[in-house]
C-alpha cells in the first residue's frame, strides 16, 4: 500500500529544474510563463526547484555550448533517480540555427539520453504543458521499472 | 500595505484567471506557425526550401526507379525555427505551416514530416536520349557573347522563379507549355535570374 | 494502562500521526489560498502530502564532502523534537504531558528544529548552505527575544502576581477569566506573536534563511529523498505547532464541556491563524533582507511585546 501511495504521488508532484545551456532566452521565458496565473502549472503539482537535488524533471534549453557542456552534464548527474530529461525547443535537440558554430558542441543527445523533446521555436506554453505531462507519465513508468 | 490586502482579498473571492488547458483544448491564434504540412504532389523539386532554411531542417533523398526518380523530402521539426521561409519561397505552395502546436515526442521519428513523390522521366528527354543527342546532366548550351542569360532546358524545372524575380520583366516562363522566353530588348543582364535559379539552369 | 495511553499520545494524538496529517493539511491550505489570492487555481490541498510521499521514493544522495552521519540524522532530530513539542501544547485544553515549567520546555524544544536545519546545512559542505545557515542563525536570534517577552507577559498575566511557566495554569486561568485575546493589555503581545509565527516557521517575508529563489533553499540545498521529505514535513508540523501555541496562549479559554468539540475549535483557530499570519503575509509581501528582519524584530516586535509585559506588570 505504501509503495502504491509513493507511486501515485510521483506523478502528482514533479519538480522541475531548468538548465540554460546557452539558450537565446526565448524558451526560458516561455517556461517561466507557465508559472504565471494564466497557465499556473502549480495546479498540476509542478514546482520550479532551485537545486538539482530536489528535482524530478530536468528541462534543458539551448544548444549545448563548449562552456556549458561540463556544467550541464554535472548538474544532470546530481539529480536523484528517478529522473526525466526534457529538451525544450529545437536547440538542444539539433542545435538548430547555431549548428556549426565554433562554440557549440551539442546536440544534447550526444551526451545523455533524452526522454521527451518538445519541438517549437519556442514552443507554445500549452505545448510545454503537454510535454511535461508526458514527462510525468515517464516518471511514473520509471518508478514502476525500478 | 493596505491596497495589497484589498487586492489579495478580492483575488481570493474572484474567479481565477487560469486557463484550464490540459482539460480544455485551446486553439492557436490565427497565423500561428506550427507543424509543417507538405503536399508532396505539388512539389516540383526546385530545392528552394532547402536553400533558404536557416536551421537546416529540410533534406532530400532520391531513389532511381524505372518510371523515374522517387524523391523524398524530409522536414525535421526538431531543427526547425518555424520562420516560414520555406513556405514563403515555395512557388507551388507545397509547404504549409499549420496551427498545430502539439509537437511533443519521445523519439526523433515522431518529429519528422516526410513526403514522397515520383518525378517521371520526361518523354522528350527519353527520345533525345534514344537519338543520342543531349543527355541529362551535361550542358548543351553555351554562354552568349553579349552577356544575356541562356536557359538550359535539360536542367530547368520551369518553376517561374526567374520570371518573378526579374527586375525588368524580361522573362516569360510557362510551366504547362514548358517554355522559357527572353525579351532581349528589356533584359538588362543583371544576373538576378541566374542567381535565384534553384537548379542553376541559367547561364550568363 | 497509563503507559498505553501515553503511547497513544505520542504516536497518534497529538503526537506523530496527528501532527503529520494536520500539519500537511495546513500547508496545503496555505498553498491553495495563496494561489487563490494571486488569482491562480493553485495546487490541490493534498499537494504537500504528494510531495512528501514522492520525496520518500526518491534516491538519497550524500555529497562526498559532507559529514555523513550528521547530514542524515539532523532531519530526524528536528522531527522528533517537534513531535515532542506537540505533546506539551494544550490543544483545546487537552494536554498530553504537563509540568511546572512546560513553557520553558516548549521554548527550548521549538528551537531544536531550527538548529537541526543549521546542523544539517553545515554538514552538507555547500556554500549555499553556508549562507543559509548564517542567515538562519540571525533569524533565530531575531525572533527568540520577542517570543520570550510574549511568554513572560502571558505567564505574568496568568500567574496573578507571580510569573507562571505552566501551560496548564494559563489554560485554567483563561477558562475562568476569559481568553487573553480579549484582555486589552495583552493585545500588543498577541500582535507580536502573530509576527513571530511566520519568522519561526520560515514563511514569507521572513524566509531569509531558506530563500528559494535566492540561495536555493539555503541549508536544504544538498538534501534529497527521504531526509528532504522529513525537513518538509517538519516545516509543515511547525506551522501546526506555532499556531496551536498561539491558540493555547491567547484563545485557550474556549470551553464547551466536550473535549472533542474543544479540540475541533482549537484546530479551526489554528487554521484561521495560519491564514492570517502566514498566507495573507505571503501573498502581500516580498522577502526582507536579513538585517531588516533582525532590526524589525528587535525594535517593532520586541517593542510590542515589551509594552504588553509592562502593562501586565504594572496595570491591574
Amino acid at each position: 500500500m505504501f509503495k502504491k501511495l509513493i507511486d501515485n504521488s510521483a506523478a502528482k508532484s514533479p519538480w522541475l529544474f531548468h538548465i540554460n545551456a546557452g539558450s537565446c532566452n526565448g524558451c526560458d521565458i516561455e517556461l517561466v510563463a507557465l508559472l504565471t496565473p494564466r497557465y499556473d502549472v502549480e495546479r498540476l503539482g509542478f514546482k520550479l526547484a532551485g537545486t538539482p537535488r530536489h528535482a524530478d524533471i530536468v528541462v534543458v534549453t539551448g544548444p549545448v555550448t563548449a562552456q556549458s557542456k561540463d556544467r550541464v552534464l554535472r548538474t544532470i548527474a546530481q539529480v536523484p533517480d528517478p529522473k526525466v530529461i526534457v529538451t525544450l525547443g529545437s536547440c538542444p535537440r539539433s542545435c538548430n540555427v547555431f549548428r556549426g558554430s565554433y562554440s557549440v558542441v551539442g546536440p544534447l543527445d550526444k551526451y545523455v539520453p533524452i526522454d521527451v523533446s518538445i519541438a517549437g521555436c519556442t514552443p507554445k506554453p500549452e505545448a510545454i504543458i503537454d510535454g511535461l505531462a508526458l514527462a510525468t507519465q515517464i516518471l511514473k513508468e520509471k518508478r514502476g521499472a525500478k | 500595505m493596505l491596497p495589497f490586502i484589498k487586492e489579495a482579498v478580492t483575488g481570493l473571492f474572484s474567479k481565477p484567471s487560469t486557463e484550464a488547458y490540459p482539460f480544455k483544448p485551446v486553439d492557436a491564434p490565427a497565423g500561428y506557425r506550427g507543424r509543417i504540412v507538405f503536399h508532396a504532389d505539388q512539389c516540383i523539386s526546385c530545392g528552394m526550401c532547402e536553400r533558404v532554411c536557416a536551421g537546416g531542417a529540410i533534406s532530400t533523398r532520391s531513389e532511381e526507379t524505372e518510371e523515374g526518380t522517387l524523391i523524398t523530402r524530409r522536414f525535421f521539426l526538431g531543427s526547425c525555427t518555424f520562420c516560414g521561409h520555406c513556405a514563403a519561397f515555395c512557388v507551388k505552395h507545397a509547404i504549409e505551416l499549420s496551427p498545430d502546436y502539439h509537437m511533443v515526442a519521445r523519439t526523433e521519428e515522431e518529429l519528422v514530416v516526410e513526403g514522397t513523390y515520383l518525378k517521371k522521366k520526361p518523354a522528350k528527354k527519353a527520345e533525345a536520349a534514344a537519338c543520342g543527342n543531349a543527355v541529362e546532366g551535361e550542358s548543351s548550351v553555351k554562354p552568349r557573347e553579349d552577356g544575356l542569360p541562356v536557359n538550359d532546358p535539360a536542367k530547368c524545372v520551369y518553376c517561374t522563379l526567374c520570371a518573378k524575380k526579374c527586375p525588368a520583366g524580361a522573362l516569360t516562363v510557362d510551366r504547362k507549355e514548358k517554355t522559357w522566353v527572353l525579351d532581349e530588348d528589356k533584359c538588362v543582364a543583371c544576373g538576378t535570374c541566374a542567381g535565384i535559379c534553384p537548379k542553376k539552369a541559367i547561364i550568363m | 494502562m497509563e503507559f498505553l495511553i501515553k503511547i497513544v499520545y505520542i504516536l497518534i494524538f497529538p503526537g506523530l500521526l496527528f501532527s503529520t496529517v494536520f500539519g500537511l493539511w495546513l500547508a496545503g491550505i496555505d498553498r491553495k489560498v495563496v494561489a487563490r489570492m494571486q488569482k491562480r487555481v493553485g495546487p490541490p490541498v493534498l499537494q504537500p502530502t504528494y510531495d512528501f510521499f514522492k520525496l520518500l521514493g526518491k534516491e538519497t544522495i550524500v555529497p562526498s564532502s559532507a559529514a555523513r552521519h550528521t547530514f542524515l540524522i539532523a532531519p530526524y532530530v528536528g522531527l522528533v523534537s517537534l513531535v515532542v513539542t506537540a505533546l506539551f501544547i494544550p490543544i483545546g485544553g487537552l494536554q498530553a504531558f504537563g509540568g511546572m515549567a512546560d513553557m520553558v520546555v516548549i521554548l527550548y524544544l521549538i528551537t531544536i528544529p531550527s538548529l537541526a536545519i543549521i546542523f544539517g546545512g553545515s554538514a552538507s559542505a555547500s556554500p549555499f548552505a553556508g549562507v543559509g545557515v548564517s542567515r538562519s542563525m540571525v533569524t533565530i536570534m531575531a525572533y527568540e527575544l520577542p517570543l520570550i517577552l510574549v511568554l513572560l507577559s502571558v505567564g505574568r498575566a496568568a500567574g496573578g502576581g507571580l510569573v507562571t511557566f505552566s501551560m496548564e495554569q494559563v489554560t485554567l486561568y483563561q477558562q475562568l477569566f476569559g481568553s487573553f485575546l480579549l484582555d486589552w493589555r495583552l493585545i500588543p503581545a498577541a500582535l507580536a506573536m502573530l509576527l513571530v509565527i511566520p519568522c519561526e516557521v520560515g514563511a514569507h517575508p521572513f524566509d531569509v534563511g531558506e530563500a528559494e529563489t535566492e540561495i536555493c533553499e539555503g541549508p536544504l540545498v544538498e538534501y534529497s529523498g527521504a531526509p528532504l521529505a522529513v525537513f518538509k514535513l517538519s516545516h509543515a508540523i511547525k506551522m501546526f505547532i506555532m499556531t496551536a501555541l498561539f491558540a493555547a496562549l491567547f484563545l485557550g479559554g474556549i470551553s464547551t464541556g466536550m473535549v472533542w468539540l474543544d479540540v475541533v475549535i482549537a484546530l479551526v483557530i489554528c487554521t484561521a491563524v495560519t491564514l492570517v499570519c502566514m498566507t495573507l503575509l505571503h501573498a502581500i509581501t516580498a522577502r526582507l533582507k536579513v538585517e531588516q528582519v533582525f532590526k524589525f524584530f528587535w525594535t517593532v516586535v520586541s517593542g510590542l511585546a515589551l509594552v504588553s509585559l509592562l502593562l501586565v506588570w504594572f496595570v491591574d
